[in-house]
Order: C-alpha cells, then sequence, then structure tokens
C-alpha cells in the first residue's frame, strides 16, 4: 500500500477502494493524509475545538462506514470535506436549536473553557483575534464558504462542490461575508474612520435572499 | 468605516457585485450603473472593494494549525489498529474505538481493561460491548474472574403503542417494562418477537434480538456518545410511524430516541425519527 520501495503512492481512490475491499489499514492512511486540512476546516467553521473534533470524528466515522457509496463522482478529498462540513453545519444547527453561546476564544460559555484556540505569534496576535471573532461571527453558510476559498484557499468550484452549491453561490457567501467582516472590523484596521454602532444598520437589498438561492 | 455611511446603498448587492457572484446577470449592469451614476453607491464601492480585500488577505494570514496529537492518535488507532477492539469480530471497532472521547468524556480502553472488571457492573451497555453471543462473551471474559461471567441484564422492552410526539418523547414509558415480569430476566428473541410482532407489525423486522442490536448499534454509532446504557426499549410509534423508542444514558447524557423500522440496516443507519435529551 505504501511507497516504501518505491513504487508510486496509492491514489486516494485506491485507497478508499482497499478499505472497501477489506484493507484494515487503507483508511487510516487515507485519514493521515488529509487530517490537518480536515481538522482546520472544522476547527475554523464550528469554532470551538472540542465539536470540532466531535465533528470531525463523526465524520471520519460515517466515511469509514459509507465507503462503498462513495462512486466517485467527486475527488476522495471533496468527499471527506463535504462529510465534515455537513457535520460541522449539522453541529451548529443543533448548537442554535439548545443555544450555547460561542466565545470568540473558542471556549464554550456553559461548560467553562474547552479549548482555546492557540496563540498565533505575537505580533500578530490581536489581528488574528479580532479576526477570528468577526469570522466566528458570520452566519454559518458564509463561515463554511470563507472558510473554504480564504482561510484554506480552495478554488471556488471545489468548494461549491464540498457544500453542494452552486459557484455563484460560494461567490455570493464569501463577498457577503467579507463586506461583514469589513464593517465588523472597520474600527479596529481604521480606528478614524467612525464606529462599531451602525454595523447593524447595514441595509440588506431585495435581491439578497434571490441570489442566495441559486 | 460604519454600514451607515452606506446609507442608501445594499451592501450585499454591492459585495455580490465585488465578489463576481453577479458576473453575467441582469443584475450586475444594474450595479454597474449604479456605481457609475449614484455618488453614494461610487463611494461604497470604492470603500468597501478595498476593505474586502484586506480582510481576505488577513483570512488567508490566519495561522494554520494541525490537527491536535491526541485526536490524531485516536483517529491512528480507530482506523489503523484492527486489533485493538472492545467487540470481538465486530467490523464497526473502529467506530467503537473512536468514539472514546479524551478529557471528559470516556476515555479509551483496551480489551484488557474491559476484562479487568467493568463488564459487570454496567448492564447491557457493556454486554453490547463484550460480544455479540454467548461464546464470544464466554471466551473474552473467561479469563478474567467470575465476576466478568455473570450474565448481563437485558434492555428492558415493552409494546406500549404509543404514539409520541416530539413533545412527549422524553417521558418515560408508563406500561410496566417487560423485562419487570420476566423472572428469568433472560431476554428472549421469541418473546421479543412474540412481543413486537403481536402489537405493531410495523416493527416486526426489529423483533430479533439481532436485529434489536444491530439498531442499538447504529444508534450508538449515530449518538457518538459512547457504549449506550439502555434504559428502556418502547415498540411503539413517533408521530403515527412505527418506532422503537429507546432510552440509554451514554457519556452525552440521558437521550430518548426515537427509531424508525429501518434501523439498523446498512442503508437506514439509526433511521432516527427524533431525539432529544431527557432533562
Amino acid at each position: 500500500m505504501t511507497s516504501g520501495d518505491g513504487t508510486a503512492a496509492p491514489s486516494d481512490a485506491d485507497l478508499l477502494r482497499a478499505h472497501v475491499e477489506g484493507d484494515k489499514q487503507a483508511f487510516g492512511e487515507l485519514v493521515r493524509r488529509h487530517r490537518d486540512r480536515l481538522w482546520a476546516v472544522a476547527l475554523r467553521t464550528i469554532g470551538d475545538r472540542e465539536e470540532a473534533a466531535d465533528a470531525v470524528q463523526d465524520a471520519l466515522l460515517s466515511a469509514h462506514r459509507n465507503a462503498a457509496r462513495f462512486r466517485g463522482d467527486s475527488a476522495v478529498t471533496t468527499w471527506l470535506h463535504r462529510i465534515v462540513v455537513n457535520a460541522c453545519l449539522d453541529r451548529i444547527r443543533r448548537r442554535q436549536a439548545h443555544p450555547t453561546v460561542p466565545l470568540p476564544d473558542g471556549s464554550r460559555s456553559e461548560e467553562g473553557p474547552s479549548g482555546v484556540e492557540p496563540a498565533a505569534p505575537a505580533q500578530d496576535h490581536d489581528t488574528a483575534l479580532v479576526v477570528r471573532e468577526a469570522l466566528a461571527a458570520l452566519p454559518a453558510d458564509q463561515r463554511a464558504a470563507i472558510v473554504l476559498v480564504d482561510v484554506q484557499g480552495y478554488p471556488v468550484a471545489e468548494a461549491a462542490e464540498i457544500l453542494g452549491v452552486a459557484i455563484g453561490t460560494i461567490k455570493s457567501r464569501c463577498a457577503r461575508g467579507r463586506a461583514k467582516m469589513a464593517l465588523a472590523l472597520g474600527d479596529i484596521a481604521h480606528p478614524g474612520e467612525g464606529n462599531q454602532e451602525a454595523s447593524t444598520s447595514v441595509p440588506s437589498g431585495p435581491a439578497a435572499d434571490r441570489r442566495d438561492q441559486r | 468605516m460604519t454600514g451607515a455611511e452606506f446609507s442608501g446603498v445594499d451592501i450585499d448587492l454591492l459585495a455580490d457585485y465585488i465578489g463576481g457572484a453577479l458576473e453575467g446577470t441582469p443584475d450586475e449592469s444594474v450595479v454597474a450603473t449604479l456605481i457609475a451614476d449614484d455618488p453614494r453607491w461610487r463611494a461604497a464601492y470604492e470603500t468597501l472593494g478595498g476593505r474586502m480585500a484586506m480582510v481576505g488577505a488577513e483570512l488567508g494570514r490566519l495561522p494554520a494549525e494541525p490537527m491536535p496529537d491526541d485526536l490524531a492518535a485516536r483517529l491512528d488507532e480507530a482506523f489503523s489498529a484492527p486489533r485493538l477492539t472492545l467487540v470481538p469480530g465486530d467490523p464497526e471497532a473502529p467506530a467503537a474505538a473512536a468514539r472514546k472521547r479524551a478529557g471528559r468524556r470516556m476515555r479509551w480502553a483496551t480489551p484488557i481493561a474491559i476484562a479487568a472488571g467493568v463488564v459487570a457492573f454496567v448492564g447491557f451497555g457493556l454486554d453490547y460491548l463484550a460480544g455479540r453471543d454467548s461464546a464470544q462473551e464466554n471466551q473474552a471474559t473467561s479469563a478474567a474472574g467470575s465476576a466478568e461471567q455473570a450474565p448481563a441484564a437485558p434492555p428492558p422492552t415493552l409494546s406500549s403503542g404509543t404514539d409520541y410526539t416530539r413533545a412527549t418523547l422524553t417521558t418515560a414509558p408508563v406500561q410496566p417494562l417487560d423485562a419487570a415480569s420476566m423472572p428469568d430476566s433472560t431476554f428472549s428473541a421469541e418473546k421479543n418477537s412474540d412481543r413486537a410482532t403481536g402489537a405493531l407489525p410495523g416493527l416486526s423486522r426489529l423483533a430479533p434480538l439481532a436485529a434489536l442490536q444491530a439498531c442499538l448499534d447504529a444508534i450508538q454509532r449515530e449518538n457518538a456518545g459512547g457504549p449506550l446504557s439502555v434504559e428502556s426499549v418502547d415498540y411503539a410509534r413517533f408521530e403515527g410511524a412505527p418506532a422503537v423508542v429507546v432510552r440509554f444514558t451514554a457519556a452525552n447524557g440521558l437521550w430518548a430516541w426515537a427509531s424508525g423500522a429501518e434501523c439498523g440496516t446498512p442503508a437506514g443507519g439509526a433511521d432516527t425519527l427524533a431525539k432529544l435529551p431527557v432533562r
């Protein structure tokens, strides 16, 4: 399965096929290849380390169980990301149904600190913190799109495939999310330009909902 | 920069334009015209475009973070060490292993830890983990002393026929549990079959013990809170549909869980109709 003898490493699809055919090591190898990116997406999307860990575990268990259903219509990594992101969004929806207010530092108010995101290098710490705060304040759909495209650097088309929406929808979610963040971050980045009071007075245009349907 | 300075400007629409979401749509030219003709739109465009680009750049500079070592180790162990199974021969053993949580949740357990004496004290929840048939159970526990050989309690079952709703799902079953009337406390597939098929034909598939265990397996996987300690299984209905309503305790609390007739099938998973924490 591995390339220690100089042979080419198996592709992701090869590993998934091997897993379906009973190779006990193949799925673990697949996870090792992609776990850091899957974790990063989950953490930034859900904003809480413990919930992100649970979401990743649940998602990978689901992928492990349902690997035979993978039809190869997308890349294996896209499929894995889709499962992880959906697990995160499900958790966010459940959290909204039973609110526990997430704190910007990644801890939850009801249970005490559950996993503060590690500090960035000192010179970037403040900026990274406020950017994370602003990101966490976005609607979940916009946040998920921005995490994939702006934070993780996925092409818009791949993000669209992961989230199961049109490319235009990803562009719109990213753009609106960036605009909201620009408003929220304005006072910090440009303290002389105004105050934050009006971030809630930004008008929503009549076309807003229409375009989100794409 | 505030939203107020963009008074009269549809920020979402402008953001869509800046972000390229309007390309090829009629709105693209509408917004372009507004920017050309309306000073407020033009000013907002010039300001917001730069800020959005700045935000994008800041997002791209967020520090990368690898998966924490403990989580990576758990996944490694779950998916790459097939003999660290808690259930002899269980193909879902990786699931059982991976669901263990660090910290406030259940920690990883090895077969040795299981054999060391916890099996006898947690009833069906670990009976379920310790093996699906008596031969496996005996083999797994024979070297670990008499405590492990105590018969595990069956999940108390009943067939109330109650049509649960989300409002009543967490209500404890009102009908006396079958287990209380079973003198030998043996979980009999035959009895279970009679109970299920007699009262609710829609649930006959879940009558055999193996099918019920597969269903509980599926619920355990979906719940992702570790082993279940089942309080009751009610062959009933949920909002009119045949459903088994399972009350159980896991590491994530006490739950009332309604699963449909396909619970435990490969395609159906837990066939969850509703699940609510019991508070």
